[in-house]
């Protein structure tokens, strides 16, 4: 039994601001830095939907303080529609202390720039 | 000899105060294509007006993967601030490397942006 949690504290949103359209089925990644090894681990795959949104990121259980990365996969983004780009991928590595707020993490984007901030 | 005007510059503001992000801690790293491991190319600081020159001479600027490390999550902390990026990496393509690159990073505590300039 699977279940997508409802409510994921953790969202992101992806817009093509070159285009003016939605960043739609780019893939992207979250990951966790181990608080021993210095590592990456990997917490989710995924693909944002048409709207350029990807639900289901992470559980409120899962969301513990830490330091995250969020990778998108820019350049293959841009390959599909058969343009170049900068950016091979963007990762934006971010710290959750208290994990009880909810975060947004949009990233807009064209071939030769991008944009984060911290919503809610 | 060394050639004065670094192909590939940098320019850092602070976007929160409406100032030149200034003594930031930086580093240019060059991704290995045989290995995937990124070597460190330079380290450095920006001035009091947000910028590090002598980035890179034009020799050394191959065509490669390029990742530009700006210590941010240190420059709040030493205003005093917290911020929710520890550090920005910026990983871009260089292709033709007789063009000249601005890689410019506009930071707030909370937010950031670069564009691919000239």
């Amino acid at each position: 039994m699977s279940s997508t949690l409802p409510n994921s504290p953790l969202t992101t949103y992806v817009l093509n601001t070159g285009d003016g359209v939605p960043g739609a089925r780019m893939a992207l990644s979250l990951h966790r830095l181990d608080s021993l090894l210095v590592i990456w681990n990997l917490v989710t795959v995924g693909t944002t939907d048409e709207d350029g949104r990807c639900p289901g990121l992470i559980t409120t259980k899962a969301f513990t303080p830490g330091m995250y990365k969020m990778r998108f996969e820019t350049g293959q983004y841009w390959e599909s529609l058969g343009q170049n780009s900068f950016y091979p991928y963007v990762e934006i590595v971010f710290t959750i202390t208290n994990p009880n707020e909810r975060f947004h993490l949009p990233l807009l984007l064209s071939r030769f720039s991008y944009s984060t901030y911290r919503g809610s | 000899m060394h050639s004065p005007y670094s192909p590939l510059t940098t320019h850092v503001l602070n976007t929160g105060m409406g100032v030149p992000g200034a003594h930031m801690a930086l580093s240019l790293h060059r991704m290995d294509p045989s290995t995937s491991l990124w070597n460190l190319l330079t380290t450095g600081t920006t001035n009091d007006d947000g910028r590090c020159p002598g980035l890179i001479t034009r020799e050394t600027f191959t065509p490669a993967v390029y990742k530009m490390r700006f210590e941010t999550g240190q420059y709040w902390g030493s205003l005093g601030e917290t911020s929710f990026y520890p550090y920005v990496e910026i990983v871009f393509t260089i292709t033709d490397h007789s063009q000249k690159f601005h890689v410019p990073l506009l930071c707030s505590r909370f937010s950031y942006t670069t564009y691919r300039g000239s």
